[in-house]
Formats: structure tokens, sequence, C-alpha cells
């Protein structure tokens, strides 16, 4: 026991050592052979900014697009949500038409690459039904309040349109992953269970929301919060569309500043503090419902 | 449990001419009739595979049958969905591997479908719970989880669940058959004491001391088939089919 530990710390020594190694290599060879000019210290002032006129210090490109991003993730995140759990439910239910409409939604989303979705909705979406709903205008007229409450949840009013496509993209996309996650779920309660429900008495309904789901949805909580991880980094896709999330900030400060690998890495590090922590946080709940289960 | 004579009869259930097909050579149900009286009990033995389970779970529309007729306490099972819910709420059942909802402590266990279908209030749906829970011995385990509790815990619970919608008819599906050989006396206790308050009852079971105990009358099936049936004592004194006296020799 004690000998495999310690030799399994001098093997981590080693291969700490390796990395450390390799990543200076790739550094030394970048400034020799490259010739780069490395210029980490104007990173810091893309984060912050002091704003001279109300004396404060302001989030600058990069922590805007941080926060574009975990705003265009929560919000997607949760519609994708429920997008899933319906198409779910859809799917398991007893209604043949709805069962093929969850499937045909399941295949042909993950059968498109998601750029041409993209492309699609945000057309479709941003230009034609926001204009048919208004959005631009409403915003546009609406007072100084709501628009700063626009600006804390979504991003900049005049940009809400082509954001709304955003989530709707993103969410549309990974609602069909997390279908077929919950779906897996649904199906993976023991049939009598639902026998149980019935011998009560329950309607269907009824043995869905306190008896199968409350089940189905302990097991699928961890690949459900992977998914969440993945729909994190799939956010950057949006940047095409110039929704100014963290990846559409980045191509846009390299641009300015051919900083190229201070602000990649810069930005990398943002993502992974975003997902890191959740990834921790899946692990946590993969043991504690391993432990529960036993 | 063995009544009074004299007392009008009542029908409670009434099965007529049913048949069952799974994908497979045997069908599970051939023409199948039987008629249970109010208070009645009604044992129902047979060998593995001859259609016992299918036959309870016909009843209250577990499964569907191919034809035929059920009618439950004046209450006809057919394509209507609201009989079929009305039949499953006269209608209590308790399974071979308990089917305790998990996620659920012992008292909500109990008390979900009284407050969801019975639409009785928590305070109330309580009360009953916990007269049952005395009922069955488990009151001192209300909080636990259905994990914690042993099997013949377990079926004793799922029992007092069954219950609380205040059934009509009770229907037990080999319901020892999963449980350690210590645990089984416990559980039919239980059931002995509820046959002996009157309540009507189909089992399936191979305690053949219990079903003799217990029952007022016995049906031998195979094959989905009935094959001999009468007053428990005829029953095991002076089986008629050949066929019943192996079955017999063989499990006593
Ligand atoms: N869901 C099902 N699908 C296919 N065949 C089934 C199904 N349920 C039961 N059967 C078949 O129907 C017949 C009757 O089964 P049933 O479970 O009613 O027998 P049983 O008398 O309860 O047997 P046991 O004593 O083993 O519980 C068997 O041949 C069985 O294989
Ligand atoms: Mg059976």
């Amino acid at each position: 026991m004690i000998r495999t530990r310690r030799s399994s710390v001098q093997l981590d020594a080693a291969l700490l050592t390796l990395l450390f190694g390799a990543i200076g290599f790739i550094g030394y060879r970048v400034t020799v052979g490259l010739h780069y000019n490395w210029n980490w210290a104007v990173i810091p002032q893309y984060i912050f900014r002091y704003d001279e006129e109300s004396g404060r210090w302001v989030a600058n490109y990069l922590l805007q697009g941080l926060l574009t991003t975990i705003r265009l993730s929560l919000w997607s995140g949760m519609l994708a949500l429920l997008f899933g759990l319906f198409m779910a439910l859809a799917r398991t239910g007893r209604s043949l038409f709805w069962r093929m409409v969850s499937r045909s939604y399941v295949e042909l989303m993950r059968n498109l690459p998601p750029l041409v979705l993209i492309f699609i909705f945000y057309f479709f979406l941003a230009d034609q039904l926001a204009l048919l709903l208004g959005i631009d205008d409403l915003v546009r007229n609406s007072g100084e309040r709501l628009q700063s409450v626009i600006g804390l949840l979504f991003c900049k009013p005049e940009q809400l349109s082509a954001f709304l496509a955003a989530v709707v993209t993103l969410a549309v996309f990974e609602g069909a992953y997390i279908t077929e996650i919950i779906r897996a779920g649904i199906q993976g309660v023991e049939r009598q269970q639902w026998e149980a429900s019935h011998a009560l008495g329950l309607t269907r309904l009824h043995a869905l929301r306190y008896i199968i789901l409350p089940q189905a949805m302990r097991q699928v909580l961890p690949p459900l919060a992977g998914q969440f991880i993945s729909l994190i980094k799939d956010s950057a896709i949006v940047s095409i569309i110039s929704i100014q999330e963290l990846s559409y900030q980045g191509t846009q400060l390299m641009a300015s500043t051919y900083l190229t690998i201070e602000v990649w890495v810069t930005i990398a590090l943002m993502y992974l503090l975003l997902t890191f922590p959740a990834s921790m946080g899946v692990g946590w709940l993969e043991k504690k419902f391993a432990r529960g289960r036993a | 449990m063995k009544s009074a004579e004299g007392k009008r009869k009542e029908l409670i259930i009434d099965v007529r001419h049913i048949n069952k097909i799974f994908p497979g050579p045997i069908p599970a149900l051939v023409d199948f009739s039987a008629r249970v009286d109010r208070g009645e009990v009604l044992v129902v033995i047979g060998p593995s595979g001859s259609g016992k389970s299918t036959f309870l779970r016909c009843l209250n529309g577990l499964e569907e049958i191919d034809s035929g007729t059920i009618i439950v306490d004046s209450i006809p099972l057919d394509d209507d969905e609201k009989h079929r819910l009305e039949i499953r709420r006269e209608v209590g059942m308790v399974f071979q591997s308990f089917n305790l909802f998990p996620h659920m402590n012992v008292a909500d266990n109990i008390g979900l479908a009284q407050r969801l279908v019975r639409k009785k209030n928590r305070k109330d749906a309580l009360v009953t719970t916990m007269d049952l829970l005395h009922k069955v011995g488990m009151a001192e385990k209300a909080n636990a989880y259905p994990a914690e509790l042993s099997g013949g815990q377990q079926q004793r619970v799922a029992i007092a669940r069954a219950l609380a919608m205040n059934p009509r008819v009770m229907l037990f599906d080999e319901a020892t058959s999963a449980l350690d050989p210590e645990m089984i006396g416990e559980v039919l206790e239980v059931m002995m004491n509820l046959a002996r308050e009157g309540m009507t009852m189909v089992v399936v079971t191979h305690e053949m001391g219990f079903a003799r105990e217990v029952s007022d009358r016995i049906i031998f099936m195979e094959h989905g088939r009935i094959i001999e049936q009468g007053e428990t004592e005829n029953f095991f004194l002076a089986p008629e089919q050949e066929r019943t006296r192996r079955f017999l020799d063989q499990i006593l």
C-alpha cells in the first residue's frame, strides 16, 4: 500500500517535470524560432480597465466575453433541459406521433453540423422571427430600467435578437443530447415501479411525476452535468454570428493586438475556470450517487 | 376466511372465459373463468409458468386480455381508461419483489397514493398511514427508506401501502417467495389477520399449510387452464384429478 503510494508520487513528479519541460521547450522554440515577442503585461488591461469617468474598475473585452459566455450557457442550458425533458417524455410516451417527432428531432440534430444549424437559426430567428415579434422595437422603445435589466441578464440591448437566436440554437442542439440522456434515465427505471404505481391507481402522469422521473433524474444527474460542460465549450461556436462571447472577443483582440498566444492562453484559462469546477462537481455527484446505490 | 353460512353472497370478481396469449408456445390463460364473493379467500396454485401471475395481473389491468370479460365490483374492465383506474383503486396488489418506491421513506410510500388518488390532505393521510404501520408492526420504521429494511419488513410495508387505498379486494402474487425462511412467518401472519378481518383476497402461494388454513376455495391450474377447483377441505382431502394429486404429492 505505502509502496505503491510512494511510487505513484514519484511517477507524478516525473510526469510533471516532463510536462513543464515540454511547455518550456515550446515557449523557447516559439520565442527563438518564430521571433515571437512575448508581451504578457498588456493582457490584464483587457480583463479589467480603469474607467476615468466613473473612477471605477470595469470589465473589459475578455471579462465581458466571459460574462457573456456564462449568460449564454446558463440560459441555453435551462432551455435545453426543458426541450430535453419534453422530448424525452414524448419519446417514452404512448403517442406514436410524438414518439416520431422526438425521434426525428434527435436524429436531425445529431446528424447536422452545429455550424449549419446556427446559420439557419440565426437568419431565421434573428431576422424573421424577431422582426415578427418586434423584439428590437420593443427593446429600443423600452425605458432605461428595462434596458439595464436586459443588459444584466442577457447582453447589450441592441444585440438582443441575435443573442436570443444564439440561446435558442444552442438549446435546440444540446437539447437533443439531453433528450437521449433523460430518455435512457426514464427507461432505466425498473418496469415494476410503473406496475406498482398503476396497481395503486395512479394515473400515468402522476406515476411519471412522483415515481419515475425522480428516480430517473437521480441516475442522469452526472451525465446531465457533463452535457452542461459540453454546452459551455460548444457555446464558442456562436462567435460565428458575432455574439460577443469569450471566443469572439479573442478573435477581435488577436486581430487588433497580434498577441495570438497570450490572448488564447488567457482565454483557455478562462474556459477552464468555468469547466473545471463543473467537472469536479460531476465527479463529486458521481461518487455520491454511486455510494447511495450501494 | 371461512365465512358464516347464510349470509347473502355478493359477487366481487367475475371473470368469464378470458384468454391471454404471449408470444411463445404455451398460452398463459385459456378460457379461464373464476368468481370470488365478498369476504372470500381464493388461493391459486399450480406449477411454474402455469399462468397464476398472469391471472392476477389481468384482474387489475396490468395485463390486457385477448378475449373474455372481467368485472370487478360491478365495474367492467374494458377499453375505458376510467374503468381501469376505478378498478385499480378498489384492488390492492402485493408483488413478489415488494416494489416499494426506493426514493421515498416508508411513510411517503404509504401516503402518496392516499393524497394523489384519494385526495386526502397530508394530515389525514398520515393518520391512516400510522394506523396501518401499527397493524403490520412497522410503526417505528415510518422514516426509514426501503433499502434500510429487511425483505420481510419491506413486504409488510408493501401490504400497508396497498391497504392504504382502502381496497375491496387484495391480490397477493407469491408475497413470500422472495423472502428468507425466517421472515416468511411475519408476512403470512399479516395476511392471515387480513383474512380474519373479512378482506376479500386472491392469493397465489406455494405455502400449502398457509393456503389450507387461510382459504375458502382453491384453484389448481396448469398451462393456463383450471385443472381442478373446490372448497379447501375437499380439495386437499380428496382431489379428483390425477394431475392434482401428483402436484400435491410433489409439493407437500
Ligand atoms: N411479459 C411476458 N412476455 C412473454 N411471456 C410471458 C410474459 N409473462 C408471462 N409469460 C408467459 O406466460 C406463461 C404464464 O406465466 P405466469 O408468470 O403467469 O406463470 P406463473 O404461474 O405465475 O409462474 P411462476 O410460478 O413461475 O410465477 C408462461 O409461459 C410465461 O413464460
Ligand atoms: Mg408468477
